[in-house]
């Protein structure tokens, strides 16, 4: 199984997180501060790590800046800081998640397990086959009517489905719910109605890892609905 | 308040010391930036030098220029006559601008000069012959003195006359007349005289002297035409007239005489005046021996003096002429022929030497053939008259008509048969007056057009350059390559008055010298036309230095002029000059007394001065006669000293307008606005001083309260994210004993308060943050355009799930067509999410949720949206404090939420540009929100 270093200089948290992991057979390191994570990454071979920002010594955005320079591991960043601004540094200098405190074990396991899966398993599907439909780690396969999100398969309905096909077959651009409405049951839609929107919700409740904060399928309030191009 | 005045003017130094101070710190800068890689920066330098000497070179030009025109107005005037040394007088010959001639013998100024000789020469003939025997001064020569004085007139029909040797004439002329007074009885006159008078009378065919007539005494009174003989002018004085006839004794004075009675009956003396006989007639006759009437003596008496006198004048004119064309003296030759009875009359200065000359060698030929060989043409100019051949023939400009005008002024002295020729040589060996015009002429009449045009191009350039110049003075680039006006060391050194006297000094010192040089040159440079008066060389030099004192004069003066432009374009006119610096103190002295004095100083003196000083002037005005220059005077300072009051009155006024337009965008709520306090005075200057001081309180005040309020966002932000922390670990380990299997029932129950407080906890901190974030105004909005029904659905969609599970029923109403919105999507999902929330935890279970979409009825350009429920608990509370942060409608309730729901949406909603409103009837709860419509 793989192996993840977890670094954060709350020793509790770090505790809390490895009992998680544990449960799901991964390996655990475990660093209280920047300088150390990095120690760790060097002596052992990490597949995954999950830092935190406010540490002593070296902080986690140095610290990831460090480590960018030559691994290109998944790193997830867990922190209190739950500003807009923090999560858009995060991510921009090279973390692939952005964890806010205090967070659901389990959606960090499932994070975790997703980003993990995208790094091991990345390209391995034929890319040739054009009923093949790929957003990052969400994948449709439209001859097999098989959708997998980080190679796990999603069950959906027929509408839930031919929604995220249309979505995803025009990855980024906007439908609003009248359209979404005259392309899936060929009707015209008359009057408001929310059973599209009803639609999108399970979709992504099934999609997502937190439907709350999408990855995929991205809510524009008042616009309508959008898969986000990765 | 006191203070804050005193200080007044100390501000104003000490702002005119950090202008000071700015403009020395980017000199600094500049000097730099120099010090960088400036090649660019010394060529532009170089450029504005090359600018600088451009025009300096310019102006040099232009002095040049009016020096030129000074030469050519001169050369014109020069050219625009000559002086000549004529006979007898000294002439300035005109030569018109007009006249086209390329050559000087037929320009209108030879021709004149000729026709003046011309006429000088027939006098000098007419003379000659009264003085000369074949061609000699001849002394000897008889002169009927009655028939020259009546030379130009006819003669009476009979007269009396004696005959005179001319130089017995001419000598008696210039020894004087002497008269002596004799006391004689009337006998022994009568013996005086002689016994007959001899008269002369006067032929038909005007020639004199033909018959003799002798009177008797007794007969000559009897014939009153001799009476009429008297010589005008000069008459004998103290002459007595006696008569003696009839016994009867009487005596008839002329002039002052004195009459002398006798006491005789019959005798009595008389006084006779005589003149003295120096000189006898040709006949050796004393002049009493010719009458024998006391009249007739007297009468020719006279008539010898007449013409003593005139010959004496034509003798001496004679004599000058003589000398003054005599054949060395002139160029000129004439030849005058007269063909009389007594033989052939030759008048001439041709000399031997002549012969040889090609000019002159064909006067003889030519007044026997009456034809000129070619030859002569083309040395000579000259004229031939002819009267009894009728023939004219000249080469100049003289026309007959004028010849013969001159030869008929003296047509008794010229029988027809005289021929006139006068000639000049052309190469002008001697320096006559022709000469003179010659010289002139080549000197300047050939430059005159030249010379009008030089000054028309001079007068022109000059005036060009100099509107160029003007144009351009000062104008030069500073260090960034902007135009700016450069000032020189002068303009800035000396300030406008020092300037402007030490012009005026300049314009008297160049007034001094010009009057000086006038003076010393001897021009009158009132009228410039009279440099043609002047000979060479003397006109050259007064032209040249002429030329070079207008040169310098210009040059300062336009040194001055341009300076007075370059500080009016630089604005420095006025601000560097004593005058400023004078008012400038003057006024703020004023002002420091006005601002330092009393409210009842400061309204009620000057008001009563004002008044005071009316009345004065009014009074002045009346009391003297109207129309006086006093009154008109009087009354003009009134209306000034007005208008000035009511200019005050105004500017007071304007400025308190200011300070309320101040107070007004202050209200208005630009707190950041300071009234300008630059151009104000006094009691405005206090106010708006302390409206400023209010502005700035409130604006600080205000400052200071957003710092607060951001400064407890910022406090909130760190104290939450210091408690998620551990909050992260509470909630972790909590989920971790839920999965501990607990059997006990107990410790499960407390494991669920713990999930739900901490769970709560979390939701407290974040929402904590939104708020004071929100309230601090320290968020970005990206605003775009949202559709209300969509969002509505989107949502109705989202909280599908929650509303089955309280048995909610939504209904929506859209009442417009396009629900189009203006604000931040993710926001306002924030907003209807947490409304949506709200209903779903207290509205009552199984009821409905109206939802309405409609304009706004009270404000134009926006929609409305409405949410109506039914409240699951009694609302006892303000509608109001529902949307204060920690408020609930039902305070006991502390399971849920963080009480700051509402509050969030709706500062989020004003911070969207829109209204969130709450009603509350009974358990009707209503949200009334509006939003800007998006402009299409």
């Amino acid at each position: 199984m793989a192996n993840i270093l977890v670094c954060d200089d709350d020793r509790e948290i770090v505790d809390a997180i490895e009992i998680y992991l544990l449960q799901e057979g991964y390996k655990i390191y475990k660093a209280y501060d920047g300088e150390q994570a990095i120690r760790i990454l060097k002596e052992q071979q990490i597949h995954l790590l999950i830092i935190d920002v406010m540490m002593p010594k070296l902080d986690g955005i140095h610290a990831t800046l460090k480590i960018r320079e030559y691994s290109s591991i998944p790193i997830i960043i867990l922190s209190a800081k739950s500003e807009d601004n923090d999560k858009i540094l995060g991510l921009n200098i090279g973390a692939d998640d952005y964890v806010t405190k205090p967070f659901n074990p389990l959606e960090l396991v499932a994070r975790v397990k997703s980003n993990l899966r995208r790094y091991t398993t990345l390209g391995n599907l034929n890319a040739d086959n054009n009923a093949l439909f790929r957003v990052g780690g969400l994948c449709i396969d439209d001859d097999t009517k098989e959708v997998t999100v980080d190679g796990e398969t999603v069950r959906l309905t027929p509408i839930e489905y031919n929604i995220l096909l249309l979505l995803v077959k025009n990855c980024g651009r906007v439908f609003s719910i009248s359209q979404i409405y005259e392309s899936i049951w060929n009707e015209e839609a008359i009057g408001a109605d929310n059973t599209v929107a009803v639609h999108i919700r399970h979709i992504r409740e099934k999609i997502e890892i937190n439907p709350k904060e999408p990855r995929y399928l991205k809510v524009v309030w008042g616009v309508g609905y959008k898969i986000e191009k990765q | 308040m006191g203070k804050e005045e005193t200080n007044r003017p100390g501000t104003e130094e000490l702002e005119e010391r950090t202008a000071e101070r700015g403009a020395a710190a980017d000199g600094e800068v500049m000097a730099a930036d120099a010090a960088g890689p400036s090649g660019e920066k010394r060529k532009k330098r170089a450029g504005k030098k090359a600018g600088g000497a451009g025009r300096k070179f310019l102006g040099l030009a232009q002095h040049i220029a009016l020096a030129v025109m000074v030469i050519a107005v001169c050369v014109v005037a020069g050219a625009s006559g000559f002086r000549v040394d004529a006979f007898q007088n000294t002439y300035t010959l005109g030569y018109s601008l007009y006249d086209q001639s390329k050559n000087y013998e037929d320009t209108g100024l030879f021709t004149g000069m000729f026709g003046w000789v011309f006429s000088d020469v027939v006098r000098h003939g007419v003379m000659s012959g009264q003085m000369e025997t074949d061609g000699r001064f001849d002394g000897s020569k008889v002169i009927d003195v009655t028939a020259y004085n009546y030379r130009q007139t006819e003669l009476p029909a009979q007269y009396v006359t004696a005959e005179y040797r001319l130089e017995d004439l001419l000598k008696w002329q210039s020894y004087g007349f002497e008269t002596r007074t004799e006391t004689m009885t009337p006998e022994q006159a009568a013996a005086f005289l002689s016994d007959r008078t001899r008269l002369t009378i006067a032929s038909s065919d005007g020639t004199d002297g033909s018959a003799e007539v002798v009177v008797t005494a007794s007969d000559s009174r009897a014939d009153d035409g001799l009476h009429q003989t008297d010589v005008s002018g000069n008459v004998l004085g103290n002459q007595l007239w006696v008569y003696t006839d009839g016994g009867g004794t009487y005596a008839e004075s002329t002039d002052d005489g004195e009459a002398t009675y006798t006491d005789e009956d019959e005798d009595y003396l008389e006084r006779n005046n005589l003149l003295v006989n120096r000189y006898l007639t040709v006949d050796g006759g004393k002049l009493e021996d010719y009458v024998s009437d006391w009249d007739l003596y007297y009468d020719l008496c006279n008539q010898v003096k007449t013409a003593a006198n005139g010959l004496a004048y034509n003798y001496k004119e004679y004599l000058e002429f003589n000398n003054f064309y005599q054949a060395d003296n002139t160029n000129m030759r004439y030849l005058i022929v007269q063909e009389t009875d007594e033989g052939r009359q030759i008048f001439t200065n041709l000399t031997a030497q002549d012969d040889g000359n090609p000019a002159f060698a064909c006067a003889e030929e030519l007044m026997k053939t009456g034809t000129l060989a070619d030859e002569a043409a083309v040395h000579s100019r000259y004229v031939y008259y002819d009267p009894a051949d009728m023939v004219y023939e000249t080469n100049t400009g003289i026309d007959e008509e004028t010849v013969r005008g001159i030869v008929q002024g003296y047509d008794y002295a010229y029988p027809e048969t005289t021929k006139f020729w006068i000639g000049v040589d052309t190469a002008y060996p001697v320096g006559d007056q022709f000469r003179q015009g010659f010289l002139g002429f080549c000197n300047y009449g050939v430059y005159l057009w030249q010379g009008v045009a030089a000054a028309l191009i001079a007068g022109v350039l000059y005036l060009l350059l100099w509107f160029y110049l003007t144009c351009t003075a000062g104008r030069t680039t500073d260090e960034e390559g902007n135009r700016c006006v450069g000032l020189q060391p002068f303009d800035r050194a000396v300030p406008t008055e020092g300037a402007l006297v030490l012009a005026c000094g300049a314009v008297c010192i160049g007034l001094g010298v010009f009057v000086l040089l006038t003076d010393l040159l001897g021009i009158d440079p009132t009228s410039p036309w009279e440099i043609a008066d002047m000979t060479e060389p003397a006109r050259t030099w007064s032209v040249g230095l002429m030329a070079v004192y207008v040169f310098l004069a210009d040059w300062i003066a336009m040194s001055f002029f341009y300076s007075l432009v370059r500080r009016i374009k630089a604005r420095t006119l006025w601000k560097n000059s004593y005058a400023r610096r004078l008012a400038g103190r003057a006024s703020r002295f004023g002002w420091k007394v006005y601002d330092n004095s009393d409210i009842v100083l400061r309204t009620w003196l000057p008001y009563a001065a004002f008044v005071l000083f009316n009345i004065a002037l009014l009074l002045i005005a009346f009391v003297h006669d109207s129309g006086s220059f006093l009154c008109w005077f009087a009354l003009f300072v009134l209306m000034a000293v007005d208008l000035f009051v009511g200019i005050v009155l105004f500017r007071n006024a304007k400025e308190q307008q200011e300070i309320v337009e101040g107070i007004e965008t202050i209200a208005g709520g630009a707190l950041e606005h300071q009234v300008d306090t630059d151009r104000l005075h006094g009691n405005n200057l206090t106010l708006a001083n302390s409206v400023n001081s209010i502005g700035k309180g409130i604006k600080e005040a205000v400052e200071t309260s957003m710092k607060d309020e951001r400064m407890k966002a910022d406090l909130i932000t760190n104290v939450s994210h210091d408690i998620k922390t551990p909050l992260t670990s509470i909630i972790n380990y909590v989920d971790l004993i839920k999965r501990e299997e607990v059997d006990n029932e107990r410790i499960r129950g407390y494991i669920k308060v713990l999930d739900e407080k901490s769970q709560r906890l979390k939701q407290l901190t974040d929402d904590l943050v939104e708020a004071s974030k929100i309230s601090s105004g320290n968020i970005n909005l990206h605003f775009e355009k949202i559709d209300l029904t969509e969002l509505m659905n989107q949502t109705l969609g989202e909280f599908s799930e929650k509303f089955e599970q309280k048995r909610l029923t939504a209904v929506m109403n859209v009442n417009v067509k396009k629900a189009v919105i203006e604000a931040d999507s993710r926001r306002i999902w924030r907003v209807i999410e947490n409304l949506f929330n709200n209903i779903f935890k207290y509205a009552l279970e199984g009821t409905r949720v109206y939802l309405t979409i409609d304009n706004a009825p009270a404000q134009d350009g926006h929609i409305e949206l409405s949410v109506k429920n039914i409240s699951a608990m009694a609302l006892n509370c303000n509608p109001d404090e529902l949307t204060e942060r920690f408020i609930r409608g039902d305070e006991s309730r502390t399971t849920e939420g963080s009480g700051l729901g509402l509050s969030i949406a709706k500062n989020l909603t004003e911070a969207q540009g829109g209204t969130f409103e709450i009603r509350l009837d009974g358990d009707l709860f209503k949200v009334v929100m509006t939003f800007p419509a998006a402009k299409d």
